[in-house]
């Protein structure tokens, strides 16, 4: 078995029901070919920094799977299909992440100080 | 300081070592943008290792970072 991050967006106009049917939908697609879900993290409507399909904003979601390459390749086609998905990306990593990705470490930060030391002014 | 050595050798700089090496360095991840962002210039291009100082290898591991977050629409390809 080989473990995978996949990240798909979803069109901004999509209900976050939609999102979560859809979610579903490919999870069961992945558990339909034996792998594993570990992990599905949201990171919510985020502005793209350029249009995608004309869309000027997206759903994130991040998925860890553990499991057959097969499955991952079906998943990714019906993605391709669908006219909801705008874009997705598979990753094979060496071993899944542990806790929170950066995103979503990132947004705690925010939430916890907002004056904040910003590393982004050293460019 | 630079200063001493600087009356001789006015162009002389210290070589920085490279940001990503050595102990709890940051890791090179295509999910973190804000990390990301540090080594694009204003016009949203790839800052060329030899003005950031990250070696050779973590360069590469960089670019192909931030070419997966161009992909995500979470960097940009160009600004303005």
């Amino acid at each position: 078995m080989a473990f995978y991050e996949h990240i798909f967006l979803v069109r901004q106009d999509a209900a976050q029901t939609q999102v979560d049917a859809l979610i579903e939908q490919y999870k069961g697609v992945l558990s339909a070919g034996g792998a594993k879900v570990e992990k599905v993290e949201q990171w919510g409507l985020k502005s793209l920094t350029f249009r995608v399909k004309k869309n000027r904003k997206a759903y994130f979601i991040l998925l860890n799977i553990d499991g057959p390459s097969a499955a991952v390749a079906e998943m990714e086609r019906q993605m391709s299909i669908s006219e909801d998905v705008i874009r997705n990306l598979t990753i094979k990593v060496e071993a899944l992440e542990e806790g929170p990705s950066a995103q979503m470490r990132r947004r705690e930060e925010k939430r916890r100080d907002d004056d904040g030391f910003s590393m982004e002014d050293m460019n | 300081m630079a200063m001493d050595q600087g009356a001789r050798r006015p162009f002389f700089r210290r070589r920085k070592s490279c940001p990503f090496s050595g102990d709890n360095a940051p890791k090179i991840d295509y999910k973190d943008t804000r990390m990301l962002q540090r080594y694009l210039s204003e016009r949203g291009k790839i800052i060329p290792a030899r003005i950031s100082a990250v070696c050779t290898l973590k360069q590469r591991e960089l670019a192909k970072a931030i070419k997966r977050a161009r992909f995500l629409g979470l960097l940009p390809y160009v600004i303005g």
